[in-house]
């Protein structure tokens, strides 16, 4: 299998008959419905093939309905993998599951979260990164020329931790109902942990993590690239203990979002990279309005949170896309 | 012995028809030709010493740009390029 | 390259230029779409170029671009 070119350099599942019919049990989809035109080549994709490709990804037939719809939501026009594929940024598409299905299939929300061991978290974004290689054409070497690539091309997928956050969740902020199994994908790079264990108060914490995501892609970046903040259950404590809800949150990191242009043109500091000379003066926000997404989620313990930082945003590169996973 | 284990396909299977492109003219003078800006930085002034070039041989050029590199152009600027050219550059993918 | 593709297919004789290291990528494309898309590579990198830079790479491409759209059958370098 190696040989044929249909691995993403791990071992995987031979993808039996058996294999297959056994995991399409897990969707009530027909095998030969068209879930999506697959860049690059923009092939029509049956339900069959996700689930023959997510058969040698290591999946079991409950986490099928997870990569349906992560593939619906990364093949659209908006979310845009066709170019995430092909551009020199090593981003690809960062899933986050909210809803009831997550804590049903065995995903993990807390230790270890963004990193091994899980093999719902494993497996779901290998799914979805082998259809894109097998199904689409999608392969690194090939259309994919990404300059370092990262873990979020392997595959990158994790849930939300809804029951320890006293905040809405990502989905909810999105127009959801907290009922309802929804993937939202991400097109983002591998996480970068943000220290921070000394703040006692909320006002220090979301400073700090205002300083942090400043550096997001690169201190000289504003609103033109998005990001993806994973707020751990202690950094969480800080902003509950002090009674600060999402909005309230996003509100006062915002006011500590706001870059003075003067400071990131080109030229200045003997930098060469940088904005224009036609944006000196003004004031800018680091994320364009709804450009940063926040979740809860990670290990008890650890005075850490995790910035994800992300693509070209909008019409010119990718729109955050949320789907709602139908069994 | 260990039986011969039988795997699905997990590619498209899809196998495009070969096809051949089209004519070419004999040359570009008097014709119109279409320079189609990806929109990376620094393609425009690739296509504009195109087109000066161009023009000084005779032909004539007609400027497009697609809203972004990341995606295909759109389906009227393709159709638009079509009807009002006679052949197409497009610039400048990096 | 799809939309070059696109393009050969509504008629027009067409063709893509990218810079060097993208060659790879483009036959790859061209594989999957069925058609040996004309293609024209100029020097890596372009993003830091100077206008100056990008004109000389203009010129260095014509004769290469002119070729691949005209003549009896069309070239790819």
């Amino acid at each position: 299998m190696y040989d044929r070119g249909w691995s993403d350099g791990l071992p995987l599942v031979p993808p039996t008959k058996e294999r297959v019919l056994r995991m399409l049990e897990g969707t009530s989809r027909a095998g030969d419905e068209i879930v999506a035109l697959m860049p690059p080549n923009l092939v029509e994709c049956t339900v069959e093939k996700v689930a023959v490709n997510s058969v040698m990804a290591g999946c079991r037939p409950e986490y099928l309905p997870v990569v349906l719809a992560a593939l619906e939501a990364v093949c659209t026009d908006e979310f845009n993998m066709h170019g995430i594929l092909a551009t020199t940024m090593g981003v690809g598409p960062v899933l986050l599951v909210n809803g009831p299905i997550a804590t049903e299939i065995g995903m993990n929300s807390g230790v270890n979260v963004l990193g091994h061991g899980n093999r719902a978290n494993a497996t779901i974004g290998r799914a979805v990164q082998l259809v894109v290689r097998n199904v689409g054409g999608g392969a690194p070497g090939g259309v994919d020329r990404a300059t370092h690539g990262s873990m979020s091309k392997l595959g990158f997928c994790f849930a939300e931790d809804e029951e320890g956050s006293p905040w809405t969740t990502l989905a909810e902020d999105r127009g959801f109902d907290r009922s309802v199994d929804v993937v939202t994908a991400f097109c983002g790079e591998g996480p970068r942990i943000l220290v921070d264990q000394q703040s006692r108060s909320a006002e220090s914490l979301v400073r700090m993590l205002a300083e942090g995501l400043l550096a997001s892609v690169s201190p000289r970046t504003v609103m033109g690239m998005d990001g993806l903040l994973v707020l751990s259950p202690e950094h969480m404590a800080r902003f509950s203990d002090a009674g600060w809800d999402r909005p309230r949150f996003m509100e006062e990191l915002e006011k500590f979002l706001m870059v003075e242009t003067d400071g990131i043109l080109a030229g200045v500091g003997g930098i060469e990279e940088g904005l224009p000379p036609a944006l000196a003066g003004l004031t800018l926000p680091k994320f364009r309005p709804g450009g940063l997404l926040v979740v809860h989620a990670g290990g008890p313990a650890g005075l850490f949170s995790a910035i994800i930082g992300g693509w070209v945003n909008g019409q010119m590169g990718s729109e955050p896309t949320s789907r709602e996973i139908i069994r | 012995m260990t039986e011969p284990v039988t795997v699905l396909d997990p590619t498209s299977e899809a196998a495009p028809g070969q096809r051949s492109l089209n004519p070419r003219p004999a040359e570009l003078e008097g014709l119109t030709v279409g320079l189609l800006d990806i929109s990376k930085p620094k393609g425009a002034v690739f296509l504009d010493r195109l087109e000066e070039r161009l023009t000084t041989q005779g032909a004539m050029v007609r400027r497009y740009a697609k809203p972004t590199f990341t995606k295909p152009a759109p389906v009227d600027l393709r159709h638009e390029i079509a009807t009002q050219c006679d052949a197409v550059i497009e610039a400048l993918a990096d | 390259m799809h939309d070059i593709d696109d393009l050969e297919r509504r008629g027009l004789p067409g063709v893509f230029v990218a810079s060097e290291p993208f060659a790879e990528a483009a036959e790859t494309q061209a594989r999957a779409l069925g058609l040996e898309v004309a293609r024209v590579f100029v020097a890596h990198p372009i993003q830091d170029r100077t206008d100056d830079e990008m004109r000389s790479l203009a010129d260095e491409a014509l004769d290469a671009l002119t070729r691949a759209l005209t003549g009896a059958s069309a070239p790819t370098q």
